[in-house]
C-alpha cells in the first residue's frame, strides 16, 4: 500500500500542486483546509507524513504544530512546513507559547518556504519516509 | 478559557498595521487569536465586455493582500498569538458577516474610509447592518491623532454612553470583559433638551439627580471591578454633547448600546450609533442588545 500524505493548506492552488508531485511519485494524497480539520483527519487516518502550512483560517500550522507534537499518537508522524511565513518567525512564536507556559517541542522535520519546486518538494518527501 | 476572536476587516486603505498592533493590548482581556479579512470587491475583478472574468486581476490583488497578511502575521505569531486570515472575493457585507459567524469572533474591527464604497460600508448604514446581523459588537477605528497616527491603547479611557436601554445596560457588561486594559471608564449620559420642556426648576434637578444616580451605579459597577470611573452629565443635541465630552474627558474612544433597529430605520431617526460612526473623530465600539456575554 502506498503511503499517504496529508497536505494541510487553505489555498487550492497549492493543495492541487502538491496532490500532483504526491500522486505522481506514487504516494497517496490527503487534503484538509485548515489546522482545526488538519488535526481530525490526521487522528483518523494516522498518514504517515504531514505537510503543513502555517496562516490559515479556524487554527493555525502554529498551533496545529504544537498539538501534534503534544499527542502521543502523532507525535512520531515527521512533518513538513510549506508556508510563505520565515522559519524563524515559526520558531520565535513557538518560544512565545513555551513561554507562555506550554511544553516546549520539538522543531519540525524540514521547513520549506514558499514557493517549492516539485522535485525538491518529491526529494524531501522521499528522505523522510521512503 | 477559550481564546477570545477579533476579526480585523481590512482594505488597505484606511486601517493598517499600527491599528493592529494597538489593539495588542487586547491580549490583557483574553483576546489572543486574530483573523484577518480582505475582501476583493467584485466590480473590480467582474466580467468586462470582451475580456471576460479577470483572473489575473484577481491572483494579483490576492497576492498582494498575501504579502501584506504575511508580514503582519510574523510580527503577531512572534508575539505568541494565534492568527489566521482569509482573502476572498465578493460583497463585503456579507462576507463580514459570513466570516464572523465562521470563525465565531467576539469582535469586529473595521475602517473608516474617507472615499468610494467603503466610506459607505464602514461609515455608517452598513455598520448597523453588521450588527443586526451578527450580535457581535463592532469598533469601528479611526486615525484621530493630527499625525495620522493611532491612538495607542484605544481601550484605555473609554468614554460609555448610557441612555438607559437594554443595548446601553449590554454596553457596560461587554465594557467589563475588558478589564486589565481599561484604565478609566468615563460614563455619560445626555438629557435632550426635549427632557425640559414644561417642567419646573423642582423636576429639572429631580431628573438631573436622577439621571446622576444612575450614572454613579454604573461606575460603581466598574469600581467594584478594579475599575476607576467618572460620571458626567451633558444637556443637548445627543450626539455633539457626546462628541464634546469625550473632547473634554480626554477619551479614547467611545461605546454605545445599538437598538438593533433596521439600518434604514436607523438612519431614518438619525440614530446617534450612526452619527457616531460617520462623524466622530474617535473610534467607535458600538455593542448589540443582541450580544453574547
Amino acid at each position: 500500500m502506498s503511503r499517504r500524505v496529508l497536505t494541510v493548506d487553505d489555498d487550492p492552488d497549492i493543495t492541487m500542486f502538491v496532490k500532483t508531485v504526491l500522486e505522481e511519485n506514487g504516494y497517496t494524497p490527503l487534503i484538509a483546509r485548515n489546522g482545526e480539520t488538519g488535526l481530525s483527519v490526521a487522528r483518523e487516518e494516522a498518514p504517515d507524513l504531514i505537510i503543513l502550512d502555517v496562516l490559515m483560517p479556524k487554527q493555525s500550522g502554529i498551533r496545529m504544530y504544537r498539538e501534534l507534537k503534544s499527542d502521543d499518537s502523532l507525535k512520531g508522524i515527521p512533518v513538513i512546513i510549506l508556508s510563505g511565513i520565515a522559519k524563524r518567525t515559526f520558531l520565535r512564536s513557538q518560544e512565545a507559547l513555551t513561554e507562555f507556559g506550554d511544553q516546549p517541542i520539538p522543531e519540525p522535520d524540514v521547513y520549506i518556504e514558499k514557493p517549492v519546486e516539485p522535485l525538491e518538494l518529491a526529494e524531501t518527501v522521499k528522505r523522510l519516509i521512503g | 478559557m477559550k481564546d477570545k476572536k477579533l476579526l480585523f476587516v481590512t482594505q488597505f486603505e484606511g486601517l493598517w498595521f499600527d491599528a493592529l498592533q494597538s489593539l495588542m493590548d487586547l491580549r490583557k482581556a483574553g483576546f489572543n487569536h486574530t483573523v484577518f479579512l480582505h475582501v476583493i470587491e467584485r466590480d473590480k475583478v467582474a466580467m468586462r465586455r470582451g475580456k471576460g472574468y479577470l483572473k489575473d486581476e484577481e491572483v494579483k490583488l490576492r497576492e498582494m493582500a498575501n504579502v501584506r497578511f504575511i508580514d503582519w502575521a510574523e510580527s503577531l505569531f512572534e508575539q505568541g498569538m494565534e492568527v489566521g486570515a482569509y482573502i476572498v472575493v465578493g460583497n463585503p457585507l456579507p462576507k463580514i458577516i459570513s466570516t464572523a459567524a465562521e470563525e465565531d469572533v467576539d469582535l469586529i474591527v473595521t475602517g473608516r474610509h474617507k472615499k468610494g464604497k467603503f466610506e459607505e460600508l464602514y461609515g455608517g448604514s452598513e455598520t448597523l447592518e453588521i450588527l443586526e446581523r451578527t450580535s457581535t459588537p463592532v469598533l469601528v477605528y479611526k486615525y484621530m491623532l493630527p499625525s495620522g497616527k493611532v491612538n495607542e491603547r484605544p481601550f484605555e479611557r473609554p468614554l460609555l454612553t448610557m441612555d438607559w436601554s437594554p443595548a446601553s445596560e449590554k454596553a457596560v457588561e461587554y465594557l467589563l470583559s475588558f478589564k486589565g486594559v481599561l484604565k478609566k471608564v468615563i460614563a455619560v449620559h445626555v438629557i435632550g433638551e426635549k427632557e425640559f420642556k414644561s417642567t419646573s426648576a423642582m423636576e429639572i434637578q429631580s431628573l438631573r439627580k436622577e439621571n446622576k444616580q444612575k450614572l454613579e451605579e454604573v461606575c460603581s459597577v466598574f469600581e467594584k471591578e478594579g475599575i476607576e470611573a467618572e460620571s458626567h452629565l451633558y444637556v443637548g443635541n445627543t450626539f455633539e454633547q457626546i462628541e464634546k465630552a469625550a473632547s473634554e474627558r480626554e477619551a479614547t474612544m467611545i461605546v454605545a448600546g445599538t437598538t438593533g433597529k433596521s439600518p434604514l430605520k436607523e438612519i431614518f431617526l438619525g440614530s446617534v450609533a450612526t452619527k457616531l460612526t460617520k462623524h466622530s473623530m474617535l473610534p467607535t465600539l458600538l455593542v448589540p442588545a443582541s450580544v453574547k456575554l
